[in-house]
């Protein structure tokens, strides 16, 4: 089981998540308009907060639009890529129709959480970018190929911390069995990853910053295109990654070892 | 008059049951509506921190804006009666009313509000428990006026919020698939509405506009009322004449899909 092998089983799934979409065109338009009002709606709040004050937390309001922009950047990555997959993940455990990931060829996790992709999502990525573009002009920003390189290793980071985070959220499903209304917890905590670091005080910081991480995720490559290259925020983001992409991992096969399937 | 009472009564307590039965589904989403309040206390005490009072409001005062939200979405929120409307047409079940002497409108209204009833009492709960946290933070001004045009306006909004759901439900009738449209106007409405931001903090020509909109009476009326964001009595009782023409035109609305609507709907199987 080589890279080769499973990039070309990612790529078949790909192709077949697209000539699904072009199916549907009608679906595709909706939810790709939705997601973009989505995404307009967090810009609309920043812009009428920052009618009123100049700064929050010590961002301006292009850095602020930088940091939205960059969480949102991520949340498309996690959209398009891997949200159908897990989320279903939930319902097959429970139906039993997990069964049918069992008998693939190749790692379980793997195959169960790449299956579908959303082109809707992954369009709207070029709009996050747009933002943070936008917001890094009026910044006045000229980052060298070294930082733009730098924003999308760490943006992939945050896209492998969500997908973490999320594989966590729908796990408990092989013990309780019904995991609705759980993936709304994850929607609750991404809210927290649009607000600057620091921002967060006392408790609120050891929980949303230190134990939990969905400020870093967004905060992070946000602040290496804002600053520049800092050791200590890039090897911070590079060690939570690897602690919470294992955590899962871990969760996930001890979770697949309790499954029963639901056979009649 | 009594029987058809009796009728409604017995859909009111079949709803409340098989609503009590998700209870700790609710309870759940109650306990995460509060961690949404902590994003609020962050993002909007930073922006304070910079200027003591935005839009001619202290912390104070946004704060159990955002909170009365909260509560009132849980007391007369439509959560997901237009999916359930939508279901029942696709599916067929809908045919079942077709033949009996209930009027679908009244039916689905009485179930909505024994959801509420149960929703409403639950998000009282995390309220109770995070009283001593919160008590600090918040500040409800207590003229007799605000009771008065408040209850009324709180009812309108019922009204407008479960008007809608009824009309998307309904437009199952035309569309196989109504999940993204029902979305997209959730964006319309979260912000039209005063979830994302209070409507009076946007550019005065744009506020005054909303003012207009059916939107601005689902939730940012009533709560503007209560949480002492709208001090004017005369501007109020405006509100309510508006509120009350929405309130018609959105029912009316609903009538005119149900009618047209069934002309076009075909009941297959038995």
């Amino acid at each position: 089981m080589n890279f080769a092998h499973y990039a070309r089983i990612w790529l078949t799934s790909a192709r077949y998540s697209i000539v699904r979409t072009l199916m549907f065109r009608g679906d595709f338009f909706v939810w790709a308009l939705v997601e973009l009002f989505w995404m307009t709606v967090n810009l609309l709040m920043i812009s009428v907060i920052y009618r009123h004050t100049d700064s929050v937390a010590g961002w301006t309001k292009y850095e602020m639009m930088l940091l939205v922009g960059t969480s949102l950047l991520i949340q498309r990555f996690l959209m398009g890529f891997f949200w159908s997959s897990i989320f279903e993940m939930g319902r097959n455990i429970r139906s039993g129709n997990f069964d049918f990931f069992l008998a693939q060829p190749g790692n379980v996790m793997f195959m169960a959480t790449t299956r579908k992709l959303d082109p809707d999502g992954l369009i709207n990525s070029f709009v996050a970018m747009g933002v943070v573009a936008y917001s890094a002009r009026q910044l006045g920003l000229h980052p060298g190929a070294a930082d733009l390189a730098l924003y999308a290793l760490l943006v992939a980071c945050g896209v492998i911390i969500h997908y973490s985070m999320l594989v966590l959220c729908i796990a408990p499903a092989f013990w309780i069995t019904s995991a609705q209304g759980i993936e709304g917890s994850y929607f609750t905590l991404s809210e927290f990853s649009r607000l600057p670091r620091q921002a967060f005080k006392g408790l609120a910081n050891v929980a949303f910053v230190w134990v939990l991480p969905v400020v870093v995720v967004s905060n992070a490559p946000a602040s290496i295109l804002l600053h520049g290259f800092d050791l200590r925020i890039t090897g911070w983001l590079l060690g939570i990654t690897a602690l919470w992409f294992g955590l899962a991992v871990v969760v996930f096969h001890r979770g697949l070892r309790r499954y029963t399937s639901a056979s009649s | 008059m009594l029987s058809t009472l009796n009728k409604y009564r017995a859909a009111f307590s079949v709803g409340l049951q098989s609503n009590l039965v998700y209870r700790v589904n609710f309870a759940i989403r109650g306990f995460f509506s509060f961690f949404h309040l902590i994003v609020v206390f962050i993002l909007w005490g930073s922006a304070y921190a910079g200027s003591p009072v935005i839009g001619g409001f202290s912390f104070a005062q946004t704060f159990t804006y955002f909170v009365a939200l909260i509560v009132v979405q849980f007391m007369i929120g439509a959560f997901n009666e237009d999916y359930q409307i939508s279901e029942e047409i696709r599916n067929g079940l809908i045919n079942q009313f077709l033949l009996k002497p209930v009027n679908y409108f009244a039916y689905r209204f009485s179930i909505y509000l024994s959801a509420r009833l149960v929703t409403g009492l639950l998000i009282l709960l995390p309220l109770v428990v995070l009283f001593p946290l919160l008590k600090d933070h918040l500040t409800i001004p207590l003229d007799g006026w605000r009771l008065a045009v408040g209850l009324p306006a709180l009812v309108m909004s019922a009204f407008i919020q479960f008007g809608i759901a009824y009309c998307f439900g309904l437009m199952s009738f035309w569309f196989l698939e109504i999940q993204g449209l029902v979305i997209l106007s959730m964006a319309i409405e979260s912000v039209l509405g005063g979830q994302i931001f209070p409507l009076d903090l946007l550019p005065d020509w744009l506020f005054r506009v909303s003012q207009y909109l059916p939107y601005y009476y689902q939730m940012y009326f009533p709560v503007a009322i209560f949480t002492g964001r709208l001090n004017d009595p005369a501007a109020a009782l405006a509100g309510l004449g508006i509120q009350a023409g929405w309130v018609f035109i959105i029912l009316a609305t609903g009538q005119i899909l149900w009618r047209r609507g069934l002309r076009l709907h075909t009941a297959v199987g038995g």
